[in-house]
């Protein structure tokens, strides 16, 4: 018995933490109070055929308050996007429509819609609950030199998440995602996702962000440009009115 | 002071910051039955122009009004306003469309603007008329407040003599008539319960459209006196979500009256509701799925008619039963039925460069019926290639039996900038 349980504490000492608690770390390591961004998304497709969509975001609380207002293309210029996110709610997103000229609640239940007709879904675009997930922490990789934690991540039924699973590359310095692999309900391969970061301000800031939907051999790439962060941007910010009017700077 | 004012100002509006967008939108529109043209007048332009300065923006949208057969170009300047956002909401003023309710297209309790039925079949804004007015909303929590006022009544712009409109109308003349000028007003109050939004509304205007409100004597005949009558409207409209499905709903309760003196007065007073209810649901393949109800319900009218004897002669004044009523406010789709059904089916594919839409509207309560659907496709970015089709069936006596005609192909492009 004595021999088990020194067994047990050298194997835990061996592999450090477990899978939630880095995922713990992950989710409590310093964010930037508010962010903004302009962001190019191109889309293209398995021919080869790209389009591309340009857009300005502002968000607050980790990503849970976001407005996004599109440039491009130019016949979507002007609709906006906003999305708050609740702890004990359903989240609340709407778009303002100006050809309608009507701000229009939109259901956030769809995760799985695609946003904008890219590869990244709702369920992409926000914050994963820590706890609405079981994670297992596999062995530790090399993605690019970069050293990793790789974790599985599969989903609670209370996340009512669309995918069964998510593999995750976390560098160890930093503690972002370096790139993930995502499955669908039938447990198959469904998304490749690989991320660029930046520093700025202490804080390890996305730059770029790739996603291939393998199934629909099917790739968005987004980029982000004029980064800001902890620019003390105001929660009034989101608020319907605010759609309607294109940022400024 | 005069001189320093001009350089002020130009230094004003050069640090402010001017943006621009619009589209070039050329389309014909053939009969689906011999493909000949129909003259109608068509929106070919459009360009929004505005100014932002602080927490001030001026916004004008205007637009060129063409008709292939006629030739000639007009310019419509369709809005122009100013908004001032300060931190507790916005404030507009000037000629502006406004858009309540919650539901697409059809909402009964969305009575600020005039319908322009030259455009009637379009969605969204581009049917209706801007109207000079003042509105404020102010945010607070989940919760808005709008209050809106209009000085000066508009009536709904109608196609009057033109043949080939689907709907004959003959221009009034002098038998319409302004009537009283009352200012308009409304008030909205919206708020989010759960995971609903809900909000109330209240309007206080003058019908948008005309009706016969009495006669008038002349030395030995009569005239028929037109005019808009003075209605309120209590709205409430609904926006919930069940599962994956999405409701909207509304219903407007309309109390209308005539105000109007006149020799012989055969229309006093009516209400009214109107409804509209729809439900979406996106599939997994990303088709939007859209059933919308319309309907309408006369509760209550207080009026009278002639009865004409077999040589087409007035004889007697007649109590007006309730489907004699003419409603002059909300939805236009009530002058077509009492219930009707709305579906849509729309998706997109190749990133959006493809989008495929049908609809169909059906008269639950007369045999008639509209089909329609449309492509859209573009082959680069900012321009798109549209194709449409809208065919109209009816049996007799009905309204969309004497609009077969108007069934039509549409075709165009649409260049962004």
């Amino acid at each position: 018995m004595k021999k088990f349980i020194f067994g047990i504490i050298s194997i835990s000492f061996v592999l450090g933490q477990t899978g939630y608690e880095i995922a713990k770390m992950v989710d409590e390591k310093p964010t930037p109070k508010d962010l903004s961004n302009k962001t190019k998304m191109v889309l293209t497709n398995s021919k080869g055929k790209s389009r591309t969509n340009a857009m300005v975001s502002k968000s607050t609380d980790g990503n849970k308050k976001q407005i996004i207002w599109f440039i491009e293309p130019k016949d979507d210029k002007g609709v906006a996007f906003l999305k708050i996110e609740h702890d004990d709610k359903d989240d609340e997103m709407r778009m303002w429509l100006p050809a309608f000229k009507k701000v229009r609640r939109i259901s956030s239940k769809k995760k799985g819609d695609s946003f904008m007709g890219s590869d990244l879904s709702y369920e992409d675009l926000s914050s994963r609950e820590l706890d609405e997930n079981k994670y297992n922490r596999l062995d530790d990789e090399h993605v690019d030199e970069v050293d990793c934690y790789v974790l599985e991540i599969i989903p609670k039924p209370e996340a009512k998440s669309t995918y069964t699973k998510h593999i995750s590359w976390i560098a160890k310095d930093g503690l972002y995602g370096v790139k993930e692999e995502s499955f669908d309900k039938r447990g198959e391969l469904k998304k490749k996702k690989s991320f660029t970061f930046q520093k700025l301000k202490n804080y390890y800031v996305i730059k770029k962000v790739f996603v291939e939907d393998v199934q629909k051999k099917h790739s968005t790439e987004v980029t982000f440009s004029d980064v800001q962060v902890d620019t003390g941007i105001d929660e009034n910010l989101f608020q319907e009115k605010n759609l309607k009017r294109l940022p400024h700077n | 002071m005069k001189r320093l004012s001009f350089p002020f100002l130009l230094i004003s509006l050069v640090s402010g910051q001017w943006n621009y967008s619009g589209s070039f939108q050329p389309i014909t529109m053939h009969r689906t039955s011999d493909l000949s043209n129909i003259s109608l007048p068509f929106r070919i332009a459009e360009i929004e122009v505005g100014f932002s300065k602080g927490d001030f923006d001026f916004t004008t949208s205007s637009v060129v009004e063409y008709r292939w057969t006629g030739g000639n170009a007009e310019f419509d300047l369709r809005e122009a306003y100013l908004i001032w956002y300060p931190s507790w909401g916005e404030v507009k003023l000037g000629k502006q469309i406004h858009a309540w309710g919650a539901v697409d297209g059809n909402n009964p309790t969305d009575n600020l603007n005039p319908y322009d039925y030259y455009y009637m079949f379009l969605a969204g804004a581009d049917r209706k008329i801007g109207t000079l007015s003042g509105s404020v909303k102010y945010y607070w929590n989940d919760w808005q407040l709008e209050a809106v006022v209009i000085p000066e009544h508009e009536p709904n712009r109608y196609p009057f003599g033109e043949d080939d409109f689907p709907i004959a109308m003959d221009d009034p003349g002098d038998f319409l008539t302004a009537g009283e000028t009352l200012a308009e007003y409304g008030m909205r109050v919206q708020t989010t319960m759960g995971n609903s939004d809900i909000s109330l509304s209240f309007f206080s205007g003058r019908d948008r459209g005309f009706t016969l409100v009495g006669y008038k004597y002349y030395i030995d005949w009569a005239t028929p006196v037109l005019t808009y009558r003075k209605t309120d409207v209590i709205g409430i409209d609904i926006v919930t979500f069940f599962g994956d499905l999405t409701g909207r709903t509304e219903v407007g309760y309309f109390n209308t009256n005539n105000n109007h003196t006149t020799d012989i007065k055969t229309f006093n007073d009516a209400a009214y509701v109107q409804f509209a209810s729809q439900l979406e649901y996106t599939t997994t393949n990303d088709i939007t799925l859209m059933i919308q109800l319309i309907g309408n319900d006369v509760l209550a009218v207080n009026g009278s008619t002639y009865a004409y004897d077999e040589n087409g002669n007035p004889t007697e004044l007649i109590a007006m039963n309730e489907d004699e009523l003419q409603q002059g406010m909300g939805t236009p789709f009530a002058m077509f039925t009492d219930l009707g059904m709305f579906l849509s089916a729309t998706g997109n594919y190749w990133d959006n460069a493809l989008e495929i839409r049908i609809n169909t509207f059906m008269d639950l309560e007369d045999n008639q019926a509209m089909l329609g659907g449309g492509v859209s496709y573009s082959p680069v970015e900012n321009l798109d290639l549209e194709l449409s089709i809208t065919q109209f069936y009816g049996a007799e006596g009905t309204q969309f039996k004497t609009m077969e005609d108007f069934s039509h192909i549409q075709i165009g492009l649409k260049y962004s900038f």
